[in-house]
């Protein structure tokens, strides 16, 4: 090829370009209407109950933001990342802050959820998902995962893996409450 | 076969995909970065540095874009959590390392960019193969027969999309002639690799908009792509620019 026939292929090559950027334009905003565990999506709905028979919904809790913490008491990095959990929890939770600790009982030995809440003196709602809906619906393949809700129900951030520090729950937990 | 592949690499696993592609591409770059005027030593050097860099500077960035929440625990700074990281503050942070070493080691920038390019055509197929692993740059709603089921949708398999066009043109380069302007391979290789942006970003979902709905990656693809097409005629109407070990 000469230069001529250069500079013509790439003048082409922008212009289609160009065309194919104004013909694939898209206004839909999918994050509206479907649930799914993902940034960007509605939060998977659910009602769970704690241990003591208090009934809790998500979509109930619009207008604050909400941490999903799933976990279990025999996975190591759930542990170590309660204490930062709660304290943090005490720290925002003035500002609309709420979180649903979701133990994902369907894999876990029930009889260890309530020494587990007093030996870390968790505050905030555990919730029991004793028939793995939850668990599903939040497609968990790891132990904790974290998701960030904003005040509209929408996914904001989501942790897979852990244990998260207090830094990492403070710039999520502040993005969610924006 | 595609859940049992994001069953084995579903986050944060995922990430040995790009460790695994890194390491894979460095190895292949090391067999023809003679070809470029650039040494082993050299090659390896650079890429250590700047994935230190990349690594250091993208925990940099993201404390100071955050740093209310990193005075309140400045022990949170060397916390191990691989979500405090800025991805863009990162490849900054790498590419100036990697200027720096080369401009101390007084290495061709162009050669040095030749050298790389089989490093970098694979760590993009690795990045496509850990968006499909962990579900991100998904695709639109869709019902055609190839469509994949994500998020609660039939979806575009815009992953997989970049993962063919990266090998596509990871082959098309590795089997190509060299050719004796220094930087063409590189060149050749960022305008492929931009002209299958402009073309994937147009299926995908997540990705940023702007307010006329216009894709902004594949904006961003369309820009690189011409700048790719004004230096490529640079280098190849100039006679002058051979290679230093031609």
């Amino acid at each position: 090829m000469d230069r001529f026939q250069r500079i013509t292929f790439y003048i082409l090559i922008l212009i289609a370009g160009a065309a194919w950027i104004i013909l694939s334009a898209n206004t839909v905003s999918q994050a509206d209407s479907i649930q799914a565990p993902q940034t960007g999506f509605l939060a998977p709905d659910f009602t769970l109950k704690t241990a003591t028979g208090e009934t809790y919904t998500l979509s109930g809790l619009k207008g604050q933001a909400v941490l999903v913490n799933l976990w279990a008491t025999w996975c190591p990095p759930c542990r170590a990342e309660m204490p930062a959990i709660e304290k943090m929890y005490q720290e925002y939770k003035s500002q609309g802050f709420v979180v649903l600790s979701v133990n994902s009982t369907v894999q876990d030995n029930p009889l260890d959820i309530a020494p587990f809440i007093e030996e870390y003196g968790l505050t905030f709602p555990i919730l029991l998902d004793e028939t793995g809906d939850v668990t599903r619906a939040y497609q968990i393949r790891s132990l904790p995962s974290s998701y960030f809700i904003d005040r509209r129900g929408i996914i904001s951030e989501v942790v897979i893996g852990g244990p998260m520090s207090e830094a990492l729950l403070r710039t999520r937990i502040e993005e969610a409450l924006k | 076969m595609l859940t049992a592949f994001q069953n084995l690499f579903a986050p944060p696993r995922h990430m040995i995909l790009l460790v695994v592609a890194a390491w894979l591409g460095l190895t292949l770059a090391e067999k023809r970065t003679e070809q470029h005027g650039i040494t082993k030593d050299d090659l390896n050097n650079l890429v250590f540095f700047a994935l230190l860099a990349f690594i250091i500077g993208g925990r940099i960035s993201y404390v100071l874009q955050n740093l209310a929440a990193f005075t309140k625990g400045p022990l949170g700074i060397i916390s191990a959590n691989p979500d405090l990281f800025d991805p863009t503050g990162a490849v900054a942070a790498g590419a100036i390392a990697a200027l720096i070493y080369g401009q101390r080691k007084k290495l061709n920038f162009w050669n040095t960019l030749d050298a790389l390019t089989p490093f970098l055509a694979v760590l993009v197929i690795g990045s496509g193969l850990s968006h499909l692993a962990s579900g991100t740059f998904f695709g639109l709603p869709t019902d055609i027969p190839w469509g994949i089921q994500l998020w609660n949708a039939q979806r575009h398999p815009t992953q997989i999309y970049e993962t063919l066009a990266s090998l596509l043109t990871f082959g098309l380069l590795w089997l190509s002639k060299p050719n004796p302007r220094p930087g063409v391979f590189f060149l050749y290789f960022a305008a492929l690799t931009s002209l299958s942006q402009l073309i994937i970003q147009a299926f995908r979902a997540d990705g940023a908009t702007l307010s006329n709905g216009y894709h902004q990656g594949q904006i961003i693809a369309w820009v690189t792509l011409a700048v790719c097409f004004i230096l490529l005629e640079t280098r190849l109407s100039n006679k002058r620019v051979m290679k230093v070990t031609e």
